[in-house]
């Protein structure tokens, strides 16, 4: 008989369950515009938008509407993965492509975003947590505390008020004025710092919460009694547990990046992913919006695949023990 | 199982969550009689765009509609979207829970897939489409908040009801023939409430911060004033770009508020003593 590496075993586990919640997405994306009350095809091509009589048979005939709902499911997994995502005919043109030409634009300043915000997280929140009698590690709680239960479109409105209209340091909208690295860099600032700030105090209360916990425990008292400096029991030994449960919030980060960046866009008007999407819900424009959910959802899951490898290979424990 | 420690300076001083229950008071007092503190009737109108004065303690919005009148009436809306998601995943994540914590064997891995493949789906992009098919009322923004957010309950009740599933007082309710229902009714539920509280709290915590990102986004019932409506609004017809801080920031102020206020009560079993184990 061949034995199977446990580490397999988990992860074979945890991709049936992904795939199975991509499924449930592709149905959920599948049905809501063919069980909506109205008509099919107003409901899959977008609201308010005029159609010939022709148009519409020809695209009752091309959805495979009179079809039973199997053969259309079916028909409708085939298109998806030829990459063909639907036509919106808001923006006239093929969803896929508009959707890859916008999220360019998300991706450029949401990547930064996350990696400073882990990096802020891990270091302040480490010390935050270590020394936890200490006032500033309780101020820093505090502000996080208070930044993390803002609605996250709200604290980017208070920097919009109070950065650009009322000490006008910043541009109001988009992402340059002349296409350049300069005029690009300027734009994106705030929305940056805004996304970092926002990022990084999550990231702070849990590595506080998980150093706190971590700390308390017998190795470091006994690292403590061996003499080992603290600095270095911090570093070296408690950082090492506590970082686990961050790394797969921070792999989830990636996953989440366009619906993360959704508010910031329409609260700066940049036109990223999110703006898009904004737009679409306005417009009902249907393609757009299934599009860049099934878009993020794959991100999801690829995000969620590579926080259980990247936890296999940082937790010796969850590698034996599967 | 992520742990958010609340800073030690709120843990230290004993009255917090007094006083937290006394905001939340006050809020729930303003959500169910809000005629007796509001000084006009909601749908009276003024003149738009006004500043703050004796008449008007917070100014007119765009439509010269009161805003401490309207911020006193939208309490009830986000009060209720909040307290009825939480009550709804309370429930579904509780009975899920229990049911595959206490039976285990081929229901509990049912319903912990169910549970796992739930929690993966990106739940606001999933939200804002069904709410864009929908236009929605208030009930169905209840409804589909509370059915996307009671993974976490279920996995954190499962956890608890098996670690007690097998104590002395279980097994001797067993052996004295109490039926399962029962026994879940008298002896397990009493014991993971401490757990289902923090739990309840942050869930309608978290609808009503949903609530208001989805007005943001136009997807909220037009009718229904609530508090990120009215931010919502001001950032639709011209409140930020006027600097009219007196119109958006009540709202976002009160919408924080209560949400750390809510939190905070939620911690309220989170204590420096010894969790009791029960064997």
């Amino acid at each position: 008989m061949v034995k199977i590496h446990p580490a397999g075993i988990f992860l074979s586990r945890k991709l049936l369950r992904y795939l199975l919640s991509f499924f449930c997405i592709l149905l959920i994306v599948f049905l809501l515009p063919r069980m909506m009350p109205g008509d099919p095809v107003s409901n899959l091509v977008g609201e308010d938008i005029y159609l010939s009589q022709s148009t519409i048979d020809s695209l009752r005939a091309a959805f495979g509407l009179d079809t039973p709902l199997h053969e259309q499911f079916i028909r409708y997994c085939l298109q998806i993965m030829h990459g063909d995502l639907g036509y919106s005919y808001h923006m006239h043109g093929p969803v896929f492509e508009i959707l890859i030409s916008r999220a360019w634009w998300t991706l450029l300043y949401t990547i930064p975003s996350i990696i400073i915000g882990a990096w802020i997280g891990i270091s302040l929140g480490a010390r935050a947590g270590f020394q936890s009698g200490k006032w500033w590690s309780d101020v820093i709680a505090s502000i996080a505390l208070v930044i993390s239960s803002t609605p996250p479109y709200l604290l980017s409105l208070l920097a919009l008020v109070l950065f650009v209209y009322h000490l006008g340091l910043f541009p109001f909208k988009g992402f340059y004025d002349t296409y350049n690295l300069q005029s690009i860099l300027y734009h994106l600032t705030l929305p940056t710092l805004v996304l970092i700030s926002f990022y990084a105090s999550r990231n702070i209360l849990i590595m506080r919460g998980a150093v706190l916990t971590e700390k308390e425990l017998l190795y470091p008292q006994f690292a403590r009694s061996l003499g080992i400096p603290e600095r270095e029991i911090l570093f070296h030994h408690i950082r090492k547990n506590a970082i686990i449960p961050l790394i797969v919030l921070i792999a989830l980060d990636f996953g989440f990046l366009f619906s993360g960046a959704l508010f910031i866009e329409i609260v700066f008007s940049l036109s990223g992913m999110g703006s898009l999407m904004y737009d679409a819900i306005l417009a009902r424009d249907y393609p757009i919006l299934t599009g860049s959910l099934l878009i993020i959802a794959i991100f999801v899951i690829i995000a969620n695949i590579t926080a259980d490898i990247m936890s296999l290979i940082i937790d010796p424990r969850i590698r034996r023990s599967s | 199982m992520t742990v958010i420690n609340i800073p030690s300076w709120l843990k230290k001083m004993r009255y917090t969550p007094t006083f937290c229950i006394i905001i939340l008071g006050i809020f729930v007092y303003a959500a169910i009689f809000p005629k007796t503190i509001s000084p006009y009737s909601p749908d009276i109108r003024f003149s738009p765009y006004g500043e703050p004065d004796e008449n008007h303690i917070l100014g007119t919005d765009d439509m010269g509609y009161d805003i401490l009148t309207l911020l006193i009436y939208a309490t009830r809306i986000s009060l209720i979207i909040g307290v009825f998601a939480g009550i709804l995943s309370l429930c579904i994540g509780t009975s899920i829970g229990i049911a595959s914590g206490f039976h285990q064997g081929w229901v509990d891995d049912l319903m912990m897939g169910v549970t796992d493949i739930i929690l993966i789906i990106p739940k606001i992009p999933v939200t804002i489409l069904i709410a864009a098919y929908l236009h929605p009322s208030i009930w169905i923004l209840i409804i589909v908040l509370g059915l996307f957010s009671w993974e976490t309950t279920a996995r954190v009740v499962r956890a608890k009801t098996m670690q007690i599933r097998n104590s002395g007082f279980v097994l001797s309710s067993r052996c004295l023939g109490f039926s399962s229902f029962s026994i879940i009714i008298h002896d397990i539920i009493p014991v993971i409430y401490p757990v289902l509280l923090p739990k309840f709290m942050l869930t309608i915590a978290s609808a009503m911060i949903s609530e208001a990102s989805l007005s943001f986004l136009g997807l909220s019932d037009p009718m229904m004033e609530s508090w990120g409506k009215m931010i919502a609004d001001a950032f639709d017809h011209g409140g930020f770009i006027r600097e009219m801080w007196w119109w958006f920031l009540p709202p976002a102020i009160c919408m924080c508020v209560t949400v750390l206020a809510i939190t905070r009560i939620g911690m309220i079993y989170e204590s420096n003593e010894p969790e009791m184990v029960f064997e």
